[in-house]
């Protein structure tokens, strides 16, 4: 698959790249971007998924975090795809901004028009990985990922449905039990259908319930002001209550600020 | 030893000997080499050159017949050594031995060694050795009758072990030489005290027959000086009796003339004068006139009293009492902690049989320590006085002793036993990566000077490693750099002026992660520590108590107590085993802690805190009375704490699933140690000497 280098810029010591392809689970152009760090010239580095949140694409992460000093410093590639296929012209694609662009969920949708285009999930898990470690000086053995609200949920459903795959996953104020919560609800019936059994299986409350084995370390944090905290949208403590009851190590932290972001 | 060269008696003669011997000469180029060659052709004799010796004289004896007598001990020893007897028949054991050549080199440890084959049978040069004959065969031989049961190695082995054979042999013959080099020194030596001894000898002669003579000589003028007054007495007696004599006579003359006279006077007037004669003569001659000789012709014979000179003679072969010896100084590290060795030296002429050697310790003036002088007899100029007090002052003093009588005193010196070795406290040792705090006690009653360390790194079993020492420390404890994951035997000494004592008893500290015990000075009196200072346990209490005073090392509040880590920067990581179920606080906190605080409710602590509240566990990471909010859906039951000075930081985990759980970044100023508490009846357990685990490091 051919990349297309579309950008490239030196960041402590490292390079800030991002790339364009022809996506075959998206059917579209899709763009990431791509941290390497110094370490990257002589040898391979494990390698850090970043999942972006609502509305964000691959330039949020990459221009708001300031994460490049760890990444340089401990050696890790940092890959941060877009949060849903773009230029797909799929009616009532823009329509909110909770729901089609820029809010793919990371589902594999079942439901038309979106099954064609929006396979957000194969294409986190298995399209881009694939990619990366064909093209990137990338360890394929030592894996994580971490995400924020939306890419938070992501990131935890991706580590749940796939045990092993992750060494590690972490998330930001994560939307953790969709199938209750608003957002949750408005994109999974929309891309799911509204058969709420299919829903479960991309709900990290849920699959932690089946969840097999127990080798996961999961570190979440969450602003205590974060307004969509209190409206309900995120729901940790039903996530931290299903982890106590099936022994799945959590460490989540109420942080004082807010850290919604974008 | 006879000089008669045996070769004569050989196979060969002499002549095929020296043209043989001048060929293999010219064959090796040893023209040249004058010493090996001419000695060969000279001694006439087939041997082995088996090294050049240096030619030693003794004085006095003529060189030649030296070096002749040590070849020849060479040649005696090289025929019963080499055991050429037992190599096959004469002619071809000598065709061999010249064979064999070695060259000495002047390191003499380089042997070059030449084979040369047989030359009457080139084509077929024995190729195999049989053992069984000791003799060189063809292959082919091996197959007749002679050799054919016999056992056949290959001749280059043959060769092998015939050249270390002669290796070995030379390598005593050197050592004999040595040997006869040293007793030759030993003798000279020896001359010269000879030498020695007979001028002093001499010279106590000269000087006892002058005093001898002297005596004789005085003795001669006392006596005759004796005599001729004597003679003087007598004679003038003599001349006094002589002139009263020579009076009594002129009275008498002059009486008989005055007689006369009267007899030719007239008859009157005689009559007259021959009354008053006749009582004249009568007076006269009524005074007694002694005729006897006042003075003895005879001298008295003269009693010769020679005894003093019988004395002196008699001591001429006496010797006189010694002068008092020269005590030493003590010499440093010359004592153990019951044994001091003790030297003097006596004065140069002396003649001494023995010396007495007395010693007390010295009186430090406390009542009931005034011993009693030991007193030791010896020969030589040292004497080593065991079974004495360590760490403690002799005075020492040595008379010498011989026919004669005793020297006085030698000056006193002042010896000290060295003192007896510490003990090391084996369960106060805290160590680190990269150090260890060992501390001891004296072992001693008074103050020793310092004391050292030692330390011996466990390589590999059965290998002794280097030790290293550290010396000079003052006080009763010493904090030791180490090498990391190692294992070290330590030992203290201590030290005075005599020296260092026995090494104390071992400890062993292993350089794996951080050791350190609970404090149980700091321990709240309802807190029970065990034996190894490993665990912690709160009990139920069926009654209350009061709480306990307050004070600055005991917590008094929270029911806690304290590590006793080792001051070194850098990483310390351990780990708690907790139960699930109990309240319990981990982490670290400053010395000075308050102790009638809680730990965490102040600004010098750092801590984890678990409680449990069925069934809900919570966790508090607490520091200044706040903590964050934080959720934790697995329980740990074993907490590993990191603690990492150089990043400022304070970590906790979970061990069993190597889970991060919190972080601290703290100001560590001063060092800290573990604090661990129990909220309500518990046990906690404390794992020590655990490397800091891979998934921590990250940290």
């Amino acid at each position: 698959m051919a990349l297309k280098q579309i950008s490239s810029n030196k960041c402590f010591g490292g390079l800030q790249k991002v790339f364009e392809h022809d996506s075959v689970e998206l059917n579209c152009k899709m763009k990431f971007a791509i941290y390497l760090p110094p370490k990257a010239e002589t040898g391979k580095c494990p390698a850090l998924y970043w999942l972006s949140g609502l509305t964000c694409t691959e330039q949020n992460f990459i221009s708001k975090s300031g994460y490049h000093q760890a990444a340089s410093e401990h050696g890790l590639v940092v890959i941060a795809p877009d949060t849903s296929p773009r230029g797909c012209n799929i009616k009532g694609e823009d329509e909110s901004w909770d729901f089609g662009t820029g809010a793919g969920f990371y589902v594999d949708a079942t439901e038309h028009p979106w099954k064609t285009n929006y396979r957000m999930y194969s294409y986190v898990t298995e399209e881009l990985p694939q990619l990366i470690n064909a093209n990137f000086p990338v360890d394929p053995q030592r894996m994580s990922i971490f995400g924020h609200s939306m890419g938070g949920h992501g990131a935890l459903i991706c580590a749940l449905k796939n045990p092993g795959k992750y060494k590690s996953v972490s998330a930001f104020a994560p939307i953790c039990n969709p199938v209750i919560c608003p957002w949750g609800k408005k994109a999974f019936n929309g891309y799911l259908g509204a058969d709420q059994s299919k829903w479960k299986a991309y709900d990290a409350t849920h699959l932690v319930k089946s969840f097999p084995g127990s080798q996961l370390d999961i570190l979440i944090d969450q602003g205590k002001d974060d307004q969509f905290l209190s409206d309900g949208q995120l729901l940790p403590d039903n996530f931290i209550a299903a982890c106590t009851e099936k022994k799945i190590p959590v460490v989540f932290r109420l942080q004082e600020a807010s850290i919604r972001k974008s | 030893m006879t000089s008669e060269p045996r070769g004569a008696a050989r196979g060969p003669s002499q002549r095929d000997l020296e043209e043989e011997v001048d060929e293999l000469v010219h064959l090796y180029g040893l023209e040249d080499d004058d010493e090996l060659g001419d000695e060969f052709v000279n001694e006439n004799m087939p041997r082995i050159e088996v090294s050049e010796y240096p030619a030693y004289v003794v004085p006095g004896r003529e060189p030649a017949v030296g070096q002749r007598d040590w070849r020849l001990s060479g040649e005696a020893a090289e025929a019963e050594d080499l055991s050429f007897g037992g190599w096959g028949s004469e002619g071809q054991c000598q065709d061999l031995r010249e064979a064999y050549r070695y060259t000495h080199g002047r390191a003499s440890e380089e042997y070059e060694c030449y084979v040369i084959p047989e030359e009457e049978d080139e084509e077929e040069a024995p190729d195999v050795f049989c053992v069984t004959c000791k003799t060189p065969i063809r292959a082919l031989e091996k197959v007749l009758d002679e050799h054919k049961e016999h056992e056949v190695t290959p001749l280059s082995k043959a060769l092998e072990s015939a050249k270390d054979e002669i290796h070995r042999n030379m390598y005593r013959l050197e050592k004999q030489i040595i040997e006869m080099e040293n007793f030759a020194s030993h003798l000279e030596e020896v001359f010269i005290t000879v030498e020695e001894n007979f001028g002093r000898q001499e010279q106590n002669f000269e000087s006892h027959y002058n005093e001898i003579l002297e005596t004789l000589a005085q003795k001669y003028e006392e006596k005759i000086q004796a005599l001729v007054e004597k003679k003087k007495e007598k004679l003038e007696a003599l001349y006094g009796q002589l002139v009263s004599c020579g009076e009594n006579l002129d009275t008498c003359k002059e009486l008989m003339e005055t007689v006369e006279e009267i007899c030719h006077e007239e008859k009157v007037d005689f009559i007259k004068d021959a009354v008053a004669m006749a009582d004249r003569l009568r007076k006269f001659l009524e005074t007694k006139t002694d005729v006897e000789i006042s003075a003895q012709p005879a001298l008295e014979d003269q009693t010769l009293d020679f005894s003093d000179v019988e004395q002196l003679l008699g001591s001429i072969n006496t010797i006189p009492a010694p002068s008092a010896p020269v005590i030493n100084p003590q010499a440093p590290n010359s004592a153990t902690g019951s044994s001091v060795r003790v030297c003097w030296s006596l004065y140069s002429d002396d003649t001494v049989e023995s010396y007495q050697l007395s010693y007390r310790p010295v009186r430090d003036g406390s009542p009931g320590t005034d011993h009693a002088e030991s007193t030791v007899t010896v020969k030589e100029t040292y004497c080593s006085v065991a079974n004495l007090v360590p760490n403690t002052q002799y005075e020492f003093r040595v008379t010498a002793q011989n026919r004669a009588g005793l020297s006085p005193a030698s000056e006193c010196a002042v010896y000290m036993t060295a003192p007896s070795p510490p003990v090391i406290k084996s369960k106060e040792v805290r160590s680190c990566e990269e150090a260890a705090l060992i501390c001891w006690e004296s072992g001693n009653l008074n103050p020793v000077d310092s004391y050292t360390v030692e330390l011996i790194q466990a390589e590999t079993p059965g290998a002794s490693g280097v030790t290293e020492s550290v010396v000079g420390i003052p006080t009763c404890e010493s904090l030791v750099q180490l090498q990391p994951r190692q294992s070290y035997t330590i030992y203290v000494r201590a030290l005075n002026v005599g020296g260092p004592s026995a090494r104390s008893e071992p400890a062993t500290v292993h350089t794996t992660g951080s050791y350190f015990r609970l404090n149980e000075q700091t321990c709240h009196p309802w807190l029970t520590i065990s034996e190894d200072g490993l665990t912690a346990v709160r009990s139920e209490r069926k009654t209350p108590t009061r709480e306990p005073p307050p004070s600055s090392t005991r917590f008094t509040r929270c029911v806690a107590v304290m590590g006793n880590l080792i001051p070194v920067r850098g990483h310390h990581y351990w780990e708690v085993e907790v139960d699930e179920r109990s309240d319990y606080t981990v982490g670290v906190a400053f010395e000075d802690v308050p102790k009638q605080e809680d730990l965490g409710a102040n600004c010098l602590s750092w801590c984890m805190r678990h409680t449990w509240a069925s069934p809900r566990h919570k966790y508090e990471f607490l520091h200044n009375k706040t903590t964050p909010d934080i959720r934790i859906t697995v329980a740990p039951k074993k907490i590993g704490i990191l603690l990492d000075y150089e990043n400022s930081k304070l970590s906790f985990f979970n061990v069993d699933i190597s889970q991060h759980l919190y972080t601290f970044s703290c100001q560590l100023h001063q060092f800290v140690h573990p604090c661990f508490s129990l909220e309500k009846p518990g046990c906690l357990k404390i794992h020590n000497g655990i490397s800091v685990p891979k998934h921590v490091t990250f940290y």
